[in-house]
This record gives C-alpha cells, sequence and structure tokens, in this order.
C-alpha cells in the first residue's frame, strides 16, 4: 500500500517521529498530543490533552527537534491557575507568551514559554459579544491579534490578546462564513483559515471575516475531507490540513488544488529506541510482525485501520509548520509527532 | 391507555431494554404490545450518539487504551440507544461469552467483541458461535493462540462446549479432544507480538495496536476427526454446525435466555416456556430472535407472575436510571466515572470476574454493593438539574393544577417512574415520608429548585431506594 | 465482639509494580549504576540499612521505623512464571492462585474464617472505593468505606434532618412486607446490614481523639481513617488500602520519591497514633506490589518488571533483612528483571499462621515455607 499520493507541485519528505506513549508520569512523551507549536529558536511545545482520569498529564511539554526533552509546564486537571480542564489548541504571541485555549473551563490560559510561569487566563462562557461556548483552535497574527474558533456558538471571535473583544464573523450553518462546531484555526499571510469541522471543509477569510474561498467537500477522495481538525499554512501559502475522519494529511496549493496527501510511516523514535533496548523480548516478537496487516471488511474504515496499523497517523488533530517548511502532525491516539519536510 | 397497558410496557422494556420513560411508554403504547416486541426484536438506526462527537471530546474513547473509557464508550450507546434490545443483547452474550480486559489488556478487542454481538446476537445461533471463534478476544482469552496441529491446547474447545452451547454431561473428553484439533489454525495476526504485548500490558512505544483474525492453514489439523458420534475431515465450522443442532444446545440456550429476560428461578411454567422456545429456535434455523419472541409473546412473560422476578443487574440499574434521568444524552465529562460505578456495584463491564460470568439473581446484591446501588439511584432520579427528572415535574404540575395530596404524590411518581408496583407497607412509608414534607404539595407556580420542587425529589429519591426499584 | 487484643492485619497495597532496585537500593554495588544510568539512588543519597544497601531517601520514618528493630523487608518476593500485566499479577497476588484465574480474594478467605457466620459486616474493611479483588469473596460482605465522615446511604443529603427522615423512612421500607418472597427477605436484611454497619461505622471518628497528626495525601487519609477504626474497636480485623500509580515509565526520580514521602510520612503518623494510644502490639502493616520493574532503566523511567520487595511492619516483627537480595549479575536475571526466591505465599503463610493464628494451606492454596520475621509470642 502507497502511503504516497500523486505529486504535483508541493512534495512533502517524511523527515522522523518524535514521542513515546506517556501514562501520566513526570518526563519524557506524550499523552494523547492534542496540537503543537514550533517556537522560533527551534522548541517545539505538545499539548497533552490527556483525560480527567489520568489528570497529571494534562500539561504542555516541550522538546526539540534532536529529541531531547526539556521539560512540561501547567498543573494537571483542575479550574485552579495554569490548571485544564479540556485544553485543545495552542497559539505562539510575541513576548514569549503562550496561549491555550480550554473547550471545558472556556477560557484561554496564557503562560511565558521561557520558564512556564501562569501569566493570566481571560474568557467567560456564554453567547454574547466576546463570550465563548466550548473554545476550540487559536491563532495570533503578526498584529497580536487573537482568533478563537467558537465551536459550540458556531462563529470566529477576534480578541486582542488581553481578551479584548473586537469583532465576530460566523453562524450556524453549511453556507459560505457559516459554521459547524469549528474547530482548529490558522492565522497567515493576513487571512485566517478555519477547519469548518462538521461541514467538512475549510474557510478562508480576510482578518476581519470577509468570506474569501471554501476548499473541500464530504468524502475521501483527493481533495476531500472528512471532519477536518487542523489547518497550517507556509510562507508560500500552500495549506495543510489535518484530515481528522480520514486519518490523514492533505496538503493544498494556495488556491486550494489538491498536491499531496500523507497517511502516515512513523519509525521508531529515541524514546521508542530506548524501550526496547531494555526490552528485547517485545523487540523479538515485533521484529518478525507485519505492521501493515490486512484486514477483515467489518475494520476497514481509516479510523479501523489506523488503530491496526501503527506506522499510520491515528487521530491527527492538529498541524503547524515551521520557518524552516517542516510540517509536524500531532497524533492524538499514538502519542507522538511525525514531522515531515517540504522538499 | 390504561394502566395496565403501561405495566405491561414498562415491564418489557426493563427486560428487552433498560426501562423506558413516560414519553417512550406512550409511544410503545401507541403501536401495540406485540408491534413493540417486533420493533425490539428487528433493531433499525439505533440513532445513538454520535461518534465523532464522541471521539472529538473524549481522546480516551477514540484510543480505547483503557478499560474505563472503553466501559464509558459502551454506557454511551446503551444509554442514547433506540434499539435497547441490540444493546441488552449485548450485554446477554457478553455475560455468557465472558471475556475480560484483565488477560487481554486490549478494550478496543473487547469493544469489537461487543459490536460482533450487536451484529449477530439476534441471528442465527450457528453464524454467532462461528464469530465468536474467530473473535480476536475471545481466541486470546481462551489460549486458542495456543492451540496447535499436533499440540492442541484445550481450553477453547471445552468451554465452547461446557459454558457456551451444551453445558456440561452432553459431550465426552474425546469431543472436547477433537473439537480443539478442529479449532487449531485459528488465531490471531501477529498472535506472538500481540500475545506478548497482552502478558505485559505493553502500550509501548506508541499506544495499543488492535487485533483481527487470522486462519493459518498450516498451522490447522487436516485430519479425520470424530465428533458426537459424527466422522470427518472437520473444520471449527463444521463442528460448530453439528453443536447448534443439538438438542441439548437448543435447551442451554433457551434456559440462558430465559433466565436472563424472564426470570431467575425457573418454575414448572417456565419450563414450558422454555420447550416452546426450543422448537422456535429449530422451527426458524436457529435463530435467536425467534426464542426470544416466543419468550415475549408467551402467557408466563406477560403475567404478573414474572413482574419483578429478577433482580436488576448493575449495568441494567444504572443505565436504567440514567435514562429515566435524561442525563449523558451528550459527551459529558466525567462519564468514565460511570464504568467505575458499575464496577463499584459488582459489574465492572468487559471485566467479568472469570470465564463464568457474572453471578446473578440474588447474589449481585450484598451489604457493599447495595450501598453503591441505592445511592446512585437516589442521588441520578432526585437531582433536579437533570431533563427526565424535570419532565416528571412538569408532568406532576400539569395535573390537578399542581395540587397534591401525599398519597397523589406518591402513586403519581410511582407510576411515572415504572409503573412501579410496591408492596403496602412500602407505599405506607412513602406516603409517611411525603407527608412529612408538609400536607399537600402544591407545584403551581414552582420555580426550578424551589422547595416544592425538593419535595418531589425528595420522594423520587426515596422510591428509587426501594427494594422494588432493584428489581426488574 | 472481638477483643482488644485480637490481631488486626493493616494491608497498603502499591499499584503500579514498585521499582524495588529504587526502594531498597543495592548502593554500593557498581552493577545497579551500569544498569540504572539514570534512573538510580545516588550512594549519598541512601538512607544507609548496612555498608551494601540503603532505604530511598524519601523513606525517612520507615528508617526510623527499622533503627528501632520494627521493619521485616522480605527481597526477592515474586511468583514463579511471572506476569508482567498489572491486572492479572494483582489478580494473583489476591487470589494466591498464579496458575489459573481464581476468584476467591485470599483475605476473604481469611474473613470467612475470622467470622464463618457473617456476625460482624465489618470484620474487613477496604478504604476507597470498590472492592479489591484480594477481599471478594461470595457471601463475605465487605464493606468499602471511601469517605469515613459520609460513609453509608445518601452521602450527597446535606440537610441532617432529611437525611434522618429519609434513613428512617429506608429502615421502616426494608422491614416490611416480611414472607413475600425469598429475595425480598434477602434485600431487606442486607439494608439492615447496610444501616447497622453504617451506624457503626459513623463513631468510629466521633470517638477518635490523637495529638498525632497526618500528612494531607490520599494515603494518609486512609491509614488514618484505619487508626479511627481500629482505635473504635468495632472488630474490625482486615484492613485495605491502596496507593497508586507506581507505574513509573518516565520521570521516575521525582514521582518515586514523592509516592514513598507519601506512604513513609503515613506509615509514620499511623504507628506514632498507635503508639499514642498504647495499641502497637495487636497490629501489624503489611505492603507489597504486584511487581518489581525491569534492572535497566529506559533513560527516563523503568517497565514492568517481576521480583520485589515487601514489608512488614510492627513491634511483633523482628526486624531485619528476610529471602535474598537478588543478584544483579545479568545470568542471574529472570529475562531483564530480578530474579524472585521467595514465592509471596510464604509471606502470606507467615502471617496467617503465625500472626492471625489461621490455617494457612486452604487460603493461599497449598503449603509453604514460613518465614520467622515474627517475634514467638506474636500469635
Amino acid at each position: 500500500m502507497s502511503t504516497q499520493g500523486v505529486m504535483q507541485g508541493v512534495t512533502m519528505a517524511y523527515v522522523k517521529t518524535i514521542g513515546i506513549v506517556n501514562n501520566g508520569d513526570n518526563g519524557r512523551g506524550f499523552a494523547n498530543p492534542h496540537d503543537v507549536v514550533v517556537s522560533r529558536d527551534g522548541r517545539i511545545f505538545v499539548l497533552n490533552r490527556c483525560d480527567p482520569a489520568r489528570a497529571t498529564a494534562i500539561r504542555v511539554g516541550i522538546c526539540n527537534l534532536d529529541e531531547e526533552y526539556l521539560g512540561e509546564f501547567g498543573n494537571g486537571f483542575g479550574e485552579g491557575d495554569g490548571q485544564f480542564g479540556l485544553p485543545v489548541a495552542m497559539a505562539l504571541g510575541s513576548q514569549e507568551r503562550l496561549y491555550v485555549t480550554d473547550e471545558y473551563l472556556h477560557r484561554v490560559s496564557i503562560f511565558n514559554t521561557s520558564d512556564g510561569t501562569f501569566m493570566g487566563k481571560w474568557g467567560v462562557m456564554g453567547s454574547g459579544d466576546g463570550q465563548v461556548n466550548g473554545p476550540a483552535g487559536i491563532a495570533i497574527d503578526d498584529d497580536d491579534n487573537v482568533y478563537i474558533a467558537d465551536q459550540n456558538n458556531h462563529r470566529i471571535q477576534k480578541f486582542t490578546t488581553d481578551g479584548q473583544y473586537v469583532s465576530q464573523w460566523g453562524e450556524k450553518g453549511a453556507g459560505s462564513g457559516q459554521f459547524n462546531m469549528p474547530w482548529g484555526l490558522c492565522a497567515a499571510g493576513g487571512h485566517v483559515y478555519v477547519a469548518d469541522w462538521r461541514n467538512d471543509r475549510v474557510q478562508k477569510f480576510t482578518g476581519d471575516g470577509t468570506y474569501v474561498a471554501a476548499f473541500g467537500s464530504s468524502g475521501d477522495g483527493d481533495g476531500q475531507f472528512s471532519r477536518p481538525s487542523g489547518v497550517a499554512v507556509d510562507a508560500d501559502g500552500n495549506i495543510y490540513v489535518a484530515d481528522w475522519g480520514n486519518e490523514r494529511i492533505q496538503v493544498l496549493g494556495p488556491d486550494g488544488s489538491f498536491q499531496q496527501r500523507l497517511r502516515g510511516q512513523a519509525t521508531l523514535s529515541k524514546w521508542a529506541e530506548a524501550f526496547f533496548a531494555v526490552n528485547p523480548d517485545e523487540q523479538g516478537t515485533r521484529e518478525v510482525a507485519d505492521l501493515t496487516p490486512s484486514l477483515p471488511p467489518h475494520l476497514e474504515t481509516p479510523y479501523q485501520i489506523s488503530s491496526q496499523v501503527e506506522p499510520y497517523f491515528w487521530g491527527p488533530a492538529s498541524v503547524t509548520v515551521d520557518a524552516d517548511n517542516r510540517l509536524y502532525v500531532a497524533e492524538t491516539n499514538r502519542h507522538r509527532l511525525q514531522i515531515y519536510q517540504r522538499v | 391507555m390504561s394502566n395496565q397497558d403501561f405495566a405491561l410496557l414498562a415491564h418489557l422494556m426493563r427486560r428487552a431494554g433498560f426501562g423506558a420513560t413516560r414519553d417512550e411508554l406512550e409511544a410503545y403504547a401507541a403501536q401495540g404490545y406485540t408491534a413493540t416486541v417486533d420493533e425490539l426484536l428487528n433493531p433499525g438506526d439505533p440513532e445513538v450518539m454520535p461518534d465523532d462527537l464522541i471521539r472529538r471530546y473524549h481522546v480516551d474513547q477514540s484510543e480505547l487504551r483503557q478499560l474505563d473509557g472503553a466501559g464509558a464508550n459502551w454506557l454511551y450507546r446503551m444509554v442514547t440507544t433506540r434499539c435497547p434490545l441490540e444493546e441488552k443483547i449485548a450485554l446477554f452474550w457478553h455475560g455468557l461469552f465472558a471475556t475480560g480486559y484483565s488477560k487481554l489488556n486490549q478494550a478496543r478487542a473487547l469493544l469489537n467483541q461487543i459490536d460482533m454481538f450487536r451484529r449477530h446476537g439476534l441471528g442465527r445461533f450457528d453464524a454467532l458461535l462461528v464469530e465468536l471463534s474467530k473473535d480476536p478476544a475471545m481466541l486470546l482469552w481462551l489460549d486458542n493462540t495456543d492451540n496447535h496441529k499436533g499440540a492442541i491446547n484445550e481450553n477453547y474447545g471445552r468451554e465452547l462446549l461446557e459454558l457456551f452451547s451444551m453445558g456440561i454431561g452432553n459431550y465426552t473428553e474425546e469431543d472436547i479432544k477433537e473439537c480443539s484439533r478442529a479449532f487449531t489454525g485459528w488465531t490471531l495476526g501477529n498472535a506472538e507480538y500481540m500475545a506478548m504485548r497482552a502478558s505485559k500490558d505493553s502500550i509501548w512505544p506508541y499506544s495499543r495496536i488492535a487485533w483481527h483474525f487470522q486462519y493459518r492453514d498450516w498451522d490447522h489439523d487436516e485430519g479425520q476427526k470424530t465428533f458426537l458420534g459424527e466422522t470427518g475431515n472437520f473444520n471449527g465450522e463444521d463442528i460448530i454446525g453439528i453443536i447448534a443442532r443439538q438438542q441439548a444446545t437448543a435447551r442451554f440456550v433457551s434456559m440462558r435466555l430465559f433466565q436472563f429476560f424472564a426470570a431467575d428461578d425457573v418454575d414448572s411454567d417456565g419450563e414450558q416456556v422454555i420447550e416452546a422456545m426450543m422448537q422456535s429456535y429449530f422451527d426458524s434455523g436457529y435463530e435467536i430472535r425467534a426464542a426470544l419472541r416466543t419468550l415475549f409473546l408467551s402467557e408466563y412473560f406477560m403475567s404478573e407472575k414474572a413482574r419483578y422476578a429478577r433482580v436488576k443487574g448493575p449495568v441494567e440499574l444504572l443505565v436504567g436510571a440514567i435514562r429515566q434521568a435524561g442525563s449523558y444524552r451528550a459527551p459529558t465529562l466525567g462519564v468514565h466515572q460511570l464504568a467505575y460505578q458499575g464496577f463499584f456495584m459488582g459489574q465492572g463491564l468487559l471485566q467479568p470476574p472469570s470465564v463464568e460470568g457474572w453471578h446473578e439473581g440474588m447474589e449481585w446484591i450484598d451489604s457493599g454493593s447495595l450501598v453503591e446501588r441505592v445511592n446512585f439511584v437516589a442521588q441520578e432520579l432526585s437531582s433536579l438539574d437533570k431533563p427526565g427528572v424535570r419532565a416528571i415535574i412538569d408532568r406532576l404540575a400539569a395535573e390537578n393544577g399542581g395540587v397534591l395530596t401525599p398519597e397523589q404524590l406518591v402513586d403519581q411518581c410511582l407510576d411515572l417512574l415504572g409503573p412501579v408496583a410496591v408492596e403496602d407497607d412500602t407505599r405506607t412509608a412513602l406516603v409517611d415520608f411525603a407527608a412529612a414534607g408538609g400536607g399537600a404539595l402544591n407545584l403551581s407556580g414552582h420555580q426550578p429548585g424551589d422547595a416544592t420542587e425538593q419535595r418531589v425529589s425528595n420522594v423520587l429519591r426515596i422510591i428509587a431506594s426501594t427494594r422494588e426499584y432493584q428489581l426488574a | 465482639m472481638a477483643s482488644q487484643r485480637d490481631k488486626k492485619l493493616v494491608v497498603i497495597q502499591l499499584s503500579g509494580g514498585n521499582d524495588c532496585l529504587d526502594t531498597v537500593v543495592p548502593y554500593s554495588n557498581g552493577l545497579y549504576y551500569d544498569f540504572r544510568s539514570t534512573v538510580h539512588i545516588a550512594p549519598d543519597a541512601v538512607l544507609p540499612i548496612n555498608d551494601q544497601f540503603g532505604f530511598h531517601p524519601s523513606m525517612g520514618a520507615i528508617k526510623n521505623l527499622w533503627d528501632e528493630g520494627r521493619v521485616a523487608i522480605i527481597n526477592g518476593i515474586g511468583y514463579p512464571n511471572p506476569n508482567r500485566s498489572h491486572f492479572r499479577s494483582l489478580d494473583i497476588w489476591h487470589t494466591a492462585e498464579p496458575a489459573k484465574i481464581g476468584t476467591e480474594g485470599w483475605l476473604g478467605r481469611v474473613i470467612r474464617e475470622l467470622d464463618p457466620k457473617g456476625e460482624n459486616v465489618l470484620t474487613g474493611i477496604n478504604f476507597g472505593r470498590g472492592l479489591p479483588r484480594a477481599l471478594g469473596l461470595r457471601g463475605v460482605p465487605v464493606a468499602s468505606v471511601g469517605n469515613l465522615d459520609t460513609y453509608g446511604l445518601f452521602p450527597d443529603l446535606q440537610d441532617e434532618a432529611l437525611k434522618q427522615s429519609a434513613l428512617a423512612t429506608f429502615t421502616k421500607m426494608y422491614g416490611g412486607a416480611a414472607g413475600r418472597d425469598v429475595v425480598f427477605d434477602y434485600l431487606g436484611q442486607t439494608g439492615a446490614d447496610v444501616l447497622k454497619g453504617a451506624d457503626i461505622l459513623r463513631q468510629a471518628p466521633a470517638q477518635y481523639a490523637s495529638t498525632v497528626s497526618y500528612p494531607d495525601n490520599p494515603v494518609a487519609h486512609n491509614l488514618k481513617a484505619i487508626a479511627q477504626v481500629l482505635l473504635a474497636d468495632i472488630g474490625t480485623r482486615i484492613y485495605y488500602t491502596t496507593h497508586a500509580s507506581f507505574d513509573t515509565h518516565s520521570g521516575e526520580l521525582p514521582t518515586h520519591a514523592q509516592l514513598w514521602e507519601h506512604v513513609d510520612s503515613s506509615v509514620g503518623s499511623f504507628m506514632d497514633d498507635l503508639k499514642l494510644h498504647n495499641r502497637l502490639d495487636d497490629t501489624v502493616i503489611y505492603i507489597f506490589s504486584e511487581f518489581g520493574r525491569r534492572v535497566k532503566d529506559n533513560g527516563s523511567g523503568s517497565d514492568h518488571g517481576s521480583g520485589g520487595v515487601a514489608f512488614v511492619i510492627g513491634d511483633s516483627v523482628k526486624g531485619g533483612m528476610y529471602g535474598e537480595y537478588p543478584s544483579l549479575e545479568e545470568k542471574d536475571q529472570l529475562e531483564g528483571d530480578l530474579h524472585f526466591n521467595n514465592d509471596f505465599r510464604c509471606t502470606y503463610a507467615t502471617l496467617l499462621e503465625q500472626w492471625m493464628g489461621l490455617e494457612s494451606a486452604p487460603i493461599v492454596n497449598g503449603h509453604f515455607e514460613q518465614f520467622d520475621f515474627l517475634k514467638p509470642a506474636a500469635a
């Protein structure tokens, strides 16, 4: 089975995998990573959503491309300062600030990225101007405007970095400029891109909410989506979509034209290799196993296939692109990042 | 519609489902008893909570690495389904073909098994047994992964005959060996790696890898076998074909269905129903649906005698209370606590104590489990913020101008929570309790959570605490 | 009612697989530092037991009890064909049945022996929600106490008058309709047992007075509740609680240190409390985990292993090291783990025969050699 699609203008090459499952302990590894952002100095911030039954693992972990684990911040599950309920997404602002949305506590928490200090929070649950209900995706543009996918109000809201309401657009529906439970967001090149989750499409707007275009429709063909959850855009305007329900990544050109699809090809991270080094019994049986088996018909949805085929993406909730055109894919169900390079 | 009709339908829904709200009972009553039985037996679209919403909100239920998330995932289905018998029959087979997490460390394989019970649980018994024999969770649970040509492991072969189809006394030790030979080569894909991971509870490096069935023809014993007096080059399907046509099998299956759906104890009238179920089993070509239809339409099942003749299992009790309260209809933080709650009451979904399943009936009850049972349902059904409780209050307020004597309050609440039929002593105690709250209740102008509503809540709490509510 | 002198057993389960190498540290053994290049305790940090071994630095209170001769360390504890799955291995410890899937908890059997007619529903108590399989046995009532202060029916009712009225109604309802049928009567009897048990348990915190302060963590809360029930003399003989999670696959050093800090300080307070009340002589604490961990670390933590360590603590204990500390030599390891050298059922048998005064064979499924970690006059 080929994991690479038809190649046209943009080509992505697999680089490596970072991660290992973390069962709630301190230290290296991820617990249901839901979002990833990369700072200019190359630190990779991973949002470990986890779940309240494993409360301490809900936090932000930091590593780098060399797979050094640099630490973590956030105080686990709870309603206190620096704690999380159901964190969804992150965005980097100016002045070393990291913003994290929380769809259960209906708020944004702000941390200092240099030492993880809690800097503040804002957000009020509701449906009025500036109120949020299940804030999901978050993006910050070059002018420090904050955009939030207001999931259960089916709209995008624009704020200042201290939470002052600026404007909003959208309502529930399937027409242009309408949304159905929007999730991931990206602000790039003066535009805002929205993963319009339950409408199976990506919509593009100007920074003040003027509708520009929509890409995709429901399905599993090229350029079609099933519940897209994340979107990223590189400096040349190419669009990377976490096609969550299809368990794949799609790459679109700046005009939305289909370029490539990725199904994932994870390899062993350094942390995974360290595990097998001390567990040779598992390594031995793994070496003779077929990790990409064919499956009975009742297990052939993309989701079921990904549950069986370890190298494939499983729960690719979020994508991000760094300044060197590296693509990072956060896989919620596999506790790892797969990294690709645009070539 | 008479109260007798509601009481009969409520009885049916406690057995073939997880109870019903008054709105649901009214809809069933409109189509009648027989049509309701047939609708239950022929599930359409269950309209359960959408999977994409669950997976977005509950990452643990998307990954299904752990037992609690998997149990919660099944509970969501039981709570929201419009086809409750589909879940109830899956629960029945889960108790009979009891497969547990402790040895497998593979919650997804267990949920896939439950899904197989949904697909095949009301159909032909022989088809169900073939699916069960290919089920990855079962293959590892009863060591068929160690059942090889020339070196058989009898565990699955033995339990297939003893616990899953005929019962002890209807076959010989030699039959067990021959049966086991027929199932050699039925195993998991990557059996060695998966068994290693299971035995170490390994989630490393990238979480669980789900399982699938594999037939290894090179490991299958192609030799001639003699099973229950028949001889041939039998494979597993042939063995199951022979099993399905045995009288002992028909009797075993009908008996177990009767005990789960009709009464914990079988008396002579019950024996006659079981005979009729066996006949339906054969007439229909081994259809579980046909045997159940005979049961549900039997005079015995529809009579007063069958009412409250079973102790509710913990999951029946839990799901029944939640469905009445109307909670957990959308993804809800903390739903995994419900899975723990069942465990606290003595029935952890996907973790039966052994291959023999749970000991049912009176054995559900001890002082520890009773505390958990009463406290959960009492709290659930007295919470004024739950939609189902609000619906009860709205109905009470609409009756008689919202003015109710203590007797009326108790009788109406008993009616709307079931109807629940209670002993005179129970009713007296309930009325005394309601009266101690202060004479007649006037719900006109009631506001959410006010003192009048609180009195209703208190009465609902005590009704939920009765012995009668513990029975199905 | 059991007398104050009846022997009591307090079991603390360390769930998740406690890393015995970092608990009783072989600090003078170079192999330990070779295999544990990251996840180790430095020689100058351990609390020395002797010139070879030392306690984890978080175990100050247990070290003091050791110095007083009150701690038996059982090294190399385990069972044949070790299973490295948490659930399965715990089942094995709970049912004393390594070969097949057992259904009867060993402590359930103990409770049945102590109170064959089930006259005291509080003979065994688990402190925590749910019932560990060790205590599970059909027909043997065991209370699970999540919170001693609110234990019983209707813990969510804040209004005390309403709660009393609800309980009175419950009593009336469950006492009525006598003779309707067997199930109804049984439910009625069980309801009465529930009320009786809750009434008795409620006295425990009310009667309790102590100058000992416990730390603020879950196992301390449970040990304090155990002290309250124990000192109330309501006939409870078996006390069970669990602390988690010792499943330290990553970031082990800070996690393991905190876990032991919790257990250690709680055990210290509990022993102080018993001492204050002059009750050290009738209680023994037994601490175990379902397995140890791999000899080699994985760069951040350690993975599931087999051979482990258990502790028996009390005034009646002959302090010392029991079992053999397993060799760290590669050739002596069992598939990368410390090789167990004593079956956990030897420890069970010792506690049952020499402490509880019970015949051990039917409880632990066979005859096992006993240790001599209890003082001769103990039973």
